[in-house]
């Protein structure tokens, strides 16, 4: 076996005249084949400037690329040349110089010294088939892939390759699934063989890939027969890529079985950390001077729907305590900041409440818009508000504050929220199971009684409160990690954040003297939710069970005033 | 004192009766020592098909009247459903400029449609010792159907707005719209000092809605008595002539009059005579209608067309009775007060305006409201009865002066700004 070493060209104990050849891999990525001992390749790969040559002896070393590689490595037999493959595609230097001309290089490199297997063709009459029908890249690293096989004993192996070499074994990995057309299309070979032919699998590289097409996938049968096929060109939007895996564990047996937890969680998460690492903080547009040391900063994501913010400007300029209190909104739907500036401006100009808009790069959903805001806002105690929250009468922000100051041991403190015909929308958040399912959902207490109700009159801990509306002083909020961003579309960040106060030790209190309405349901047109609402709930539940458990031991939902 | 009137259409313009009163008061108000009145009447295209008269300004001037000024606003602008101009400009920049320039002592609005209630917060926030006035002449803050609160699925009568009811009429309108609608308007209206009602039942409906009762008061309109007064028509024979005055619209119950004239007996021999306007701006549908209803009643009915008010005493002269039929509530309608400047008794709907400023068996006769066959009875037996028309044409009053209007007026102007102050006081 060769002796190949990789990283970002600490060349520990090699030396520079051992360089054999060189060549530029990518604009500042170089590959050195240095002399080994034997007839085997020594193969590094780093940052031209880590590779501790100076000019005049990469003058000397380096080399056109294709003649390195047809000269060095591709005379070497079978096994000498895959496992330079694979060092190549596991190389640490991969990662900080991943470039598409790097990956494009490593391509180049693999289809000059990779093996080729028979093409697998697919006909009935053949013992064995395999089909890569997707690609989904979830992000640079991590690549969703969808297909099927077929072999006489259900024992074959299953490979993938990636354009710059990297290959991932599936067959122990995939979660399997019953494929009625390819069942249909082999009937004619009798039974024998597993039904379940069709796989889906979260694949992790060790290196970035970059390039669209270049996939390979190899079968292995047990009876020694090898193939190959060409993978479909990598699909890489991620809002198509996440509704694509949603509507696969949707489909794929139940929400929360094995493929969520062994592959659609992963997936989802890293989607979720791609779509909102996407997202930062373009620019902050300033109406007039917001107060220097704020009380209270409240922080108000805006999507789609901006003429709420007239009728908050309208109630708040109204507030006396506003001139405290700093208001930064964050505007999710970026397609809409010529809109907002219009509208803001305009709206400043009549009320005179001093705030700020905050501007996205991309749309970061619920709990990413809030965390920017929040990076943006100065104050030590935070407001977390809805556009669509509309307070009952002024005094409030001073009251929620008031009562957060007093209570020892508090974490995130919610008020009363109304629903339009005094109804109740939000009296604290508790975690309902119900019988027979394992999963928890966030439930209301006493939603859709009236504002009068006396048992929803109680100011009391209770296990969450809503994010419409929630105070949290920053440092706590911080600590925690604030809302966390791994939920599909916005769903049971509030809660997660409440159980993450309660695991730091806090508890949630629910205030009902400060009333604000609460038009719920008015800021986005429900679509297709299902699928992502359970996926939600499950995770809530995979991740936070043991917590809810026991915070629901010690909460009545129901409980009623004490007499007198 | 200067006092700013605010009106949402001038009567060269648009032949309203609210409109008309506005202008009167101008006129009084400047004929008033001590008052320095000012007239901004807002324009624009849907009333004047004309564009922005200058450059930059929205201003520009009435006839010859140094203190009357249109105000141009555009129609497409204006959010018919929370009351507020889309253009914001409008409030930041000119309307807030115009009153700084002109520093009114009082800033009596007689109406903000078309101009919108933000108008309301600016006045208090750029003259915040300003007093601030608002008659209101219909239901519009309350009732997003034309502020006529008339169910839009029936005919029935509304008593009072909530999300729920405004969402029954308007089903693609959610709740959720109706609140923030309401929220907005009273968070403008809250600057308001004093709210004049010229009727009692339009100031309950607005108590009911949420308005102080310490903020807002009975005031009827004002009138100037005409110069002429109509002579007392022929009593040679029965008093068979009946006049309607007005837009001939279904609100103001046009259906139910021609259904009525079709229901009279044989050998009545009541005549209507339709002095009625804008019948042009009525649905085709709603025309075509009316026409082939005419066509089938000429001997009943005579279609006269509209009317400039300086015909009024030629056009009443050869009526016995004016007819106000409407179907919705009415506020005050200024044809009650023409009809008893001329002393001819009225028979109107037995609802709202209509029944507290026309007294039954007194100066007029109630029918039930929206109901031909009550109308066509009433009608039967009025016409038939010239000792009944003597009586009421006797027991008419004279309507509410217009010195004697100002008068309270510059009462309320003194007393406005106290009444709004304690009401925030004890908020």
């Amino acid at each position: 076996m060769p002796r190949t070493r990789s990283g970002a060209g600490t060349g520990s104990n090699g030396t520079v005249a051992d360089v054999h050849r060189g060549a530029k891999l990518a604009a500042d990525i170089a590959i050195l084949v240095r002399k080994g001992s034997g007839d085997a390749p020594v193969v590094e790969i780093g940052q031209v400037d880590s590779l501790k040559l100076s000019t005049r002896q990469w003058q000397e070393v380096e080399s056109d690329l294709k003649a390195l590689v047809r000269e060095e490595l591709a005379p070497h037999d079978a096994g000498t040349r895959e496992a330079v493959l694979e060092q190549l595609a596991r190389a640490t230097g991969l990662e900080a110089g991943s470039s598409f001309d790097l990956s494009a290089s490593l391509y180049g490199i693999r289809e000059v010294l990779r093996e080729r297997l028979p093409r697998c063709e697919i006909k009935e009459e053949h013992p064995a088939g395999l089909a890569v029908e997707e690609v989904l890249a979830v992000d640079d690293d991590s690549f969703w892939i969808n297909g099927w096989v077929h072999d006489q004993d259900g024992r074959g192996r299953v490979t993938v390759v990636s354009p710059e070499g990297a290959r991932v074994d599936l067959t122990e990995a995939a979660f399997r699934y019953e494929r009625p057309d390819v069942v249909q299309f082999y009937s004619g070979l009798g039974g024998g063989s597993t039904r379940n032919h069709g796989f889906t699998a979260l694949v992790t590289l060790p290196a970035p890939s970059r390039l669209s097409s270049g996939w390979i996938a190899e079968l292995r049968t047990s009876d020694g027969l090898e193939l190959e096929i060409e993978c479909p060109a990598v699909s890489r939007d991620a809002q198509a890529v996440r509704s694509t895996v949603l509507g696969e564990l949707g489909q794929r047996g139940s929400i929360g079985g094995a493929l969520a937890a062994d592959h659609g969680r992963e997936a989802l998460t890293r989607l979720q950390l791609r779509l909102v690492g996407e997202a930062e903080v373009d620019s902050v547009d300033v109406y007039g001077e917001p107060p220097p040391d704020p009380a209270v900063s409240i922080v108000v994501p805006l999507y789609k729907r901006l003429d709420f913010i007239e009728h908050q400007l309208l109630q708040f300029a109204r507030d006396p305590e506003f001139a405290s209190i700093e208001l930064v909104y964050v505007l999710d739907s970026t397609e809409q900041t010529d809109d907002l500036a219009k509208q803001a401006r305009e709206l400043f100009g009549l009320y005179r409440l001093p705030f700020r808009v905050v501007n996205l790069t991309a749309g970061a959903g619920f709990a990413g818009a809030n965390n920017l805001g929040i990076e943006v806002a100065a104050g030590k105690r935070l407001l977390l508000l809805n556009s669509d929250v509309i307070p009952d009468r002024p005094g409030w922000i001073g009251a929620m504050s008031a009562f957060y100051d007093a209570t020892d041991g508090i974490g995130a403190l919610g008020p009363k929220l109304l629903y339009e015909d005094d109804t109740l929308q939000h009296a604290g958040m508790y975690f309902h199971r119900t019988l027979g399912s394992q999963v928890w959902e966030n439930a209301h207490c006493f939603k859709g009684l009236h504002r009068s109700f006396p048992a929803a009159n109680l100011t009391r801990p209770v296990p969450a409160v809503t994010a419409a509306c929630m105070m949290v002083d920053r440092d706590l909020y911080e600590e925690v990690g604030g809302l966390p961003l791994h939920y599909v579309q916005g769903d049971y960040e509030d809660s997660e954040l409440c159980l993450r106060l309660a695991e730091a030790g806090r508890e949630n209190w629910y205030l009902p003297t400060v009333e604000l309405y609460h038009l719920e349901g008015q800021s986005y047109t429900p679509g297709v939710r299902r699928i992502p609402s359970e996926y939600n709930m499950w995770l809530h539940t995979a991740i936070w069970d043991e917590r809810i458990e026991s915070s629901m031991a010690r909460f009545d939902p129901f409980a009623a005033p004490a007499d007198g | 004192m200067k006092v700013l009137y605010v009106a949402h259409n001038h009567p060269t313009l648009h032949p309203g009766g609210a409109e008309a009163y506005a202008l009167e008061l101008y006129e009084g108000m400047r004929a008033t020592p001590g008052v320095e009145p000012v007239l901004l009447a807002r324009i624009g295209s849907n009333v004047a098909r004309q564009r922005v008269a200058h450059p930059g300004t929205p201003f520009s001037s009435v006839n010859d009247d140094p203190n009357q000024y249109f105000v141009f606003t555009e129609t497409e602008h204006f959010d018919f459903f929370t009351l507020t101009s889309r253009d914001k400009a409008l409030y930041s920049q000119h309307l807030t400029n115009f009153l700084l320039a002109q520093r009114p002592d009082v800033v009596h609005l007689q109406h903000t449609h078309f101009i919108g209630v933000d108008l309301l917060s600016q006045i208090r926030r750029v003259l915040p010792e300003a007093k601030i006035v608002y008659t209101l002449h219909e239901f519009l803050p309350i009732c997003h159907r034309d502020g006529q609160m008339v169910r839009t699925f029936s005919s029935e009568l509304c008593g009072e707005s909530s999300p729920r009811r405004c969402h029954e009429c308007f089903p693609q309108i959610s709740e959720q719209s109706f609140f923030l609608r309401e929220r907005f308007v009273k968070g403008h209206f809250e600057n308001v000092d004093l709210f004049l009602a010229p009727s009692a039942q339009l100031m309950d409906k607005y108590l009911r809605w949420g308005i102080e009762p310490e903020r807002i008061e009975v005031e009827e309109y004002g009138r100037l008595a005409p110069a002429v007064r109509a002579p007392a028509p022929s009593q040679s024979k029965a008093p068979t002539n009946i006049g309607f005055f007005g837009q001939l619209s279904r609100f103001k119950g046009a259906e139910v009059m021609l259904d009525a004239m079709a229901l009279l007996a044989e050998d009545c021999d009541a005549h209507l005579w339709l002095h009625g306007a804008n019948l042009e701006l009525q649905t085709q549908e709603f025309q075509d209608e009316f026409a082939a209803r005419h066509a089938t009643l000429k001997d009943r009915i005579t279609f006269r067309g509209s009317y400039d008010h300086a015909e009024l005493p030629g056009l009443m002269a050869e009526l016995h009775w004016v007819l106000v039929p409407s179907i919705w509530w009415e506020n005050s309608p200024l044809v009650i007060q023409e009809a008893f400047f001329h002393r001819r008794p009225i028979i109107c709907s037995d609802v709202g305006g209509m029944a507290e400023k026309v007294r039954d068996g007194v100066d007029g006769i109630h029918f039930r409201r929206n109901d031909a066959f009550s109308l066509a009875r009433t009608i039967e037996t009025a016409t038939a009865n010239p000792r009944l028309w003597r009586s009421l044409r006797d027991g008419i009053r004279e309507p509410h002066a217009m010195d004697t209007h100002i008068a309270r007026l510059l009462n309320i102007y003194d007393s406005a700004a106290d009444r709004g102050r304690e009401v925030a006081l004890n908020a």
